[in-house]
């Protein structure tokens, strides 16, 4: 932000004379930290990651109570090698989470983001403070973006935990039938993690040029979720093969790519840059609805 | 703060100036891996055959797309519908017939190779190292390891590689075969050169001297370097703008690849099936040939070049209704991808039903049997126990099979 | 437009997507030192002007100044030292009231969070929410709602002050205190524009008015100016029998506009206080005396009240003229000019929801 000298250049009488109204420094850092505080600190988020964490302990206990049973060897690979290496606990909860838990956070937290303060009226005070729209938004992204990094994080480290006391952890056999160290193996299960967690900016973009539609934060997580099902159906339709490499979740399960052999850095970064695309794309689509629309809740 | 003092046009500028820019992206990313296109020297679709056949195998590491549009009916949904469970997320075998596989192919030239089938989230792998080999599927961690009985008789028999069922096509296989088989039987022509995986590379179009055939031509493209086919295609007669069957590297570097890559050491959990693949003996060899005489009756080979009709006689086709893995002798109908006939074998109870659904979504019902058309091949099921299969209209088969 | 001016409006229209406009060019004066009272029904736009003084609605047609510069081209500048309650309170219901004015201050880009405990505590005391600080917003009653509302806007000293309805949920009491805020602050020197749909509850404060009927701007002045256009009155109690004498006695002194208002056995007018509206008022029923000095005589049905314009004549006078006429004269007052009256006469309806 330029620094600009104060409004009152002329004389007032007023009381604010000494008052500083021009920014402070470190202005957008409390801005982020008090939306931090708000999304992480609030309890309904807090218990709804604490119920994503629930994912991998079930998903490890169930696994562990049916190892012996033939027909787990039915479903991804992931599910049956976590028997045999809790490292791959971590994936299989994340892969099961990625359809439908994982957008639901993105939901949750992006609807709430701009419709939430809407419809709470929140959205007019932070605006007459005054916070700047553009930084508003922003903030709102961190937010957004922190709650699921949030949500992937707990996943994952529940997942390994959850996989190391049951399991327990050992080199890593890849997709590919190699074996590699644990070390190498838990600093590719990471990267699957990240590349995860980054998968979901794009829609994280989308739910918050949604957000910026409505007032009702309700109506805003329903059109998120179902952003990423529609996306997910057609990636599914032949029909639409020339769409299929643009869609917003056709690379999301990418992240196998860290788990081959020799890593296809190509697949890895197409999916990294479509999502850049989405960002740009509905993050200037949102910042030209936020900055332009009434607030008149 | 910028957001109150930026004029209103700047609302629309920017996501304009962002759609433009991701669109502008993506299209420059196909030019410029074609940015490289260079000229080759002049050629005769001979002379280049003729490299073709005689070029040295290259050492080389790639990613090889495989794309069928057949014209089926769309067999996923049928599937889907029939309740077959195709996860996205894993190699599925319908894709063979419709839709993508990606296929990554390394190998030394020599007598070490990897050839493996990517799904979402699974891969199907083939590593040979000279006198053994082995497959490894990870949707169920289980390696098939394939060994001869006799090394030194391999090398007698010039090959350099354990035959295993499960071998999978890669573009200089495939192109090698179609030269050597349908050569002599098409016209061959020169395309203009083109790129294919940032490559220079001529364009070989083998064209059917046949004109009833469904194929309508087949081009290959070939590296300007190295004389490594780099794409197959095959075009039918009906469409001119998009192939049937693609076969193509969209990324390919000419070097040996790693020992790493090449070698194999089987995980640890992994179930093991130890297969030994008997070599043949001279004798044994010449046992087959007679042999094959005696296949005459069940197996015969009408036409030639590509109006061949291969006709199959004493098949339980109540059976080929059901799914291969279904019948008493799996080993009579060996898929080309165990991992995935695996996959079937896996299927529930109901398989058969879903077979018999499936088929009846994929063929016509025909004078005595049940067609099953596609744009490059027909197969003819007969009641009577006939399959007729052949690249020629499903006219040409019930007139073979009369 | 002045810079005398803390706000300003030159043809401020707002037309709303379905073709109704809710603002039509109106042209706003505040200025600074004011208070301002910005009256007019339920529906009138006050606060859509509002919403757009503050740059939170995009203006159809015309300008704003706020403290002197554009808005909304320079809110970044000129927001800080405006404190707004635009339409009733509004937190996050799941934080303290305590968490909630944290939450602003640190959103606020010029606030200095050293001292931000301190300010919290100094504007919960003044709105009387000290106690209240550490409970959850959700439990809050309207009332309590309101007063953090207030606070929020009190965490700075401010130039301008724009208090939508600040009076909406508050009980009596509430309201004397927002009026004593409104007092303090307008002593501080700031200027204060304060929205309501009662007249009653800001009459007394305010040096300025002005008065919105369906989107227009239909008066806009000093307080004393405006009185000043209105005549006074005098209110004569007697009983109806003596009503046609007193009735020539005040036409034979020269009073016009003679006039028994119809202030009948069956309207009632109750105790009027601040908080509660004077239910039957009309354009031809005239509330006798409105503000807390109300009184009723307690013999309706046999007294009968009379009003005339005085023009000049004293009061004196007209007592001794009725009481040489022999009339029985309950009560006499001289009435100011009530600006309800003027309300009732310009918006053509009583301060409840216009449409």
């Amino acid at each position: 932000m330029p620094a600009e000298t104060g409004p009152t250049a002329e004389p007032t009488t007023g009381p604010t004379q000494t008052e500083r109204w021009t920014p402070r420094r470190g202005a957008t850092g409390r801005l982020l930290a008090a939306e931090l505080r708000l999304v992480l600190g609030r309890r309904r988020n807090q218990v709804f990651v604490a119920g994503l964490g629930l994912v991998p302990a079930l998903l490890g206990l169930m696994l562990y109570l049916t190892r012996d049973d033939p027909r787990t060897s039915e479903g991804p690979g992931f599910l049956t090698q976590a028997t045999n290496n809790g490292v791959f606990l971590v994936v299989a909860s994340l892969f099961m989470c990625l359809p439908f838990l994982l957008p639901l956070t993105v939901a949750l937290a992006t609807g709430d983001a701009v419709a939430g303060e809407a419809s709470a009226g929140t959205l007019r005070y932070l605006l007459v403070l005054p916070v700047s729209r553009s930084r508003l938004l922003f903030a709102k992204a961190v937010g957004a973006l922190a709650l699921v990094a949030v949500a992937v994080g707990v996943v994952a480290t529940v997942g390994l935990v959850v996989g190391a006391a049951l399991f327990g952890l050992h080199d890593v056999v890849l997709l590919s039938g190699t074996t590699v160290p644990l070390a190498e193996g838990m600093l590719r299960v990471l990267g699957v993690v990240v590349y995860i967690g980054l998968s979901l900016t794009g829609l994280v973009v989308v739910g918050l040029f949604v957000s910026t539609l409505t007032e009702v934060p309700i109506a805003a997580m329903v059109a998120t979720v179902v952003v990423a099902v529609v996306s997910t159906i057609l990636d599914t339709l032949p029909a639409l093969s020339a769409v299929h490499p643009y869609l917003l979740t056709h690379y999301w399960y990418g992240f196998a790519e860290l788990l081959r052999l020799e890593v296809d850095w190509n697949t890895v970064g197409t999916g990294l840059g479509l999502q850049v695309a989405w960002v740009v794309v509905f993050g200037a689509f949102a910042w030209s609805r936020f900055t332009q629309s009434n607030i008149s809740s | 703060m910028t957001s109150p003092t930026i004029s209103r046009h700047a609302r629309w500028g920017v996501p304009t100036l962002a759609v433009s820019a991701v669109v502008a992206g993506f299209a420059l990313q196909p030019l410029l891996a074609a940015a490289s296109a260079a000229d080759l020297p002049e050629t005769t679709p001979e002379q280049l055959v003729a490299q073709v056949l005689a070029a040295d195998p290259q050492p080389l590491s790639g990613t090889v797309v495989y794309t069928a549009d057949l014209g089926l009916p769309n067999i996923a949904a049928l599937a889907g519908v029939a309740g077959l469970n195709s996860a996205m997320t894993s190699a599925d075998p319908t894709n063979l017939l419709a839709g993508t596989s990606t296929l990554k192919v390394w190998t030394d030239a020599d007598s070490r190779s990897r050839v493996t089938l990517q799904g979402g989230t699974s891969e199907f792998s083939v590593v040979h190292d000279a006198t053994q080999a082995w497959t490894y599927s990870s949707h169920d961690q289980t390696v098939t390891h394939y060994t001869v009985d006799d090394p030194a008789r391999l090398a007698e028999l010039g090959q350099t590689e354990v035959p295993v069922p499960a071998d999978l096509p890669t573009p200089p296989r495939a192109a090698d075969d179609l030269l050597a088989e349908l050569g002599q039987h098409s016209t061959l022509t020169l395309d203009a050169t083109t790129t294919v995986a940032g490559r220079a590379a001529y364009q070989l179009v083998l064209t059917p001297k046949s004109t009833t055939t469904l194929v309508g031509r087949i081009t290959v493209a070939i590296d300007g370097k190295t004389f490594s086919p780099l794409k197959v295609a095959v075009w039918s007669r009906d469409d001119a703008q998009n192939p049937a069957v693609e076969l193509g590297f969209t990324d390919v570097t000419f070097a040996t690849p790693s020992d790493q890559v090449l070698t194999w050491s089987t995980p640890a959990g992994a179930q093991v099936e130890e297969v030994v693949v008997p070599l043949p003996t001279d004798a044994e060899i010449a046992e087959a040939a007679a042999e094959a005489q005696d296949l005459a009756p069940t197996v015969t080979v009408s036409g030639t070049g590509w109006d061949q009709v291969v006709t199959i006689t004493g098949l339980p086709v109540d059976e080929l209704m059901g799914l291969p893995g279904t019948g008493p002798d799996r080993s009579a109908h060996r898929h080309p991808l165990p991992g995935l006939a695996q996959d079937y074998a896996q299927m529930p109870e109901e398989a058969p039903q879903i077979a018999q659904s499936l088929l009846a979504g994929l063929s016509t019902e025909v004078d005595g049997g049940r067609l099953i058309s596609s744009s490059l091949v027909n197969v003819l099921l007969l009641d009577d126990g006939r399959v007729l299969v052949g690249a020629v209209p499903g006219d040409t088969l019930l007139a073979a099979a009369r | 437009m002045s810079d005398d001016l803390a706000v300003a409006t030159r043809g401020l229209t707002k037309r709303f997507r379905s073709g109704q406009v809710a603002v039509d060019a109106i042209d706003l004066e505040v200025p600074r030192g004011a208070v301002y009272g910005f009256l007019g029904p339920n529906g009138s736009g006050k606060t859509t002007t509002i919403r757009m003084l503050l740059g939170l609605v995009r203006p159809t047609a015309g300008e704003v100044e706020l403290l002197g510069r554009p808005m909304p081209q320079a809110a970044a500048q000129v927001l800080g030292p405006v404190g707004a309650l635009v339409e009733g309170p509004a937190f996050q219901p799941y934080l303290t009231g305590r968490a909630n004015l944290v939450r602003l201050d640190a959103c606020d880009p010029s606030a200095d969070p050293a001292t931000r405990d301190a300010r919290i505590d100094a504007a919960l005391a003044r709105v009387g929410l000290a106690a209240a600080g550490g409970k959850k917003f959700r439990q809050y009653s309207l009332g309590m709602k309101q007063r953090l509302g207030l606070a929020a806007t009190l965490l700075r000293p401010r130039e301008l002050m724009v208090l939508d309805e600040p009076t909406n949920g508050l009980d009596p009491q509430g309201t004397r205190e927002v009026r004593t805020l409104v007092r303090e602050l307008a002593d501080e020197g700031t200027t204060v524009l304060v929205s309501s749909h009662l007249l009653a509850e800001i009459d007394q404060v305010c040096t300025h008015l002005g008065v919105m009927s369906t989107g227009r701007l239909v008066l806009q002045g000093g307080r004393a100016d405006l009185a000043g256009q209105r005549p006074r009155r005098v209110e004569i109690t007697t009983t109806a029998a003596h009503l046609p004498t007193a009735r020539r006695v005040l036409a034979e002194q020269g009073l016009t506009d003679i006039r028994v208002p119809a202030v009948g056995p069956d309207i009632r007018v109750p105790a009027v206080g601040p908080d509660i509206r004077v239910p039957a008022v009309g354009p031809d029923i005239r509330v006798p005396a409105v503000g807390p000095d109300v009184r009723d005589d307690g013999a309706a049905g046999t007294a009968t009240r009379l009003t005339a314009v005085l023009d000049g004549v004293a009061t004196p006078a007209i007592t001794k003229a009725l009481v040489e006429a022999e009339v029985a004269v309950a009560a006499l007052h001289v009435r100011e000019p009530s600006l309800e009256e003027v309300f009732v006469e310009l918006t053509g309806e009583g301060f409840d929801v216009a449409r």
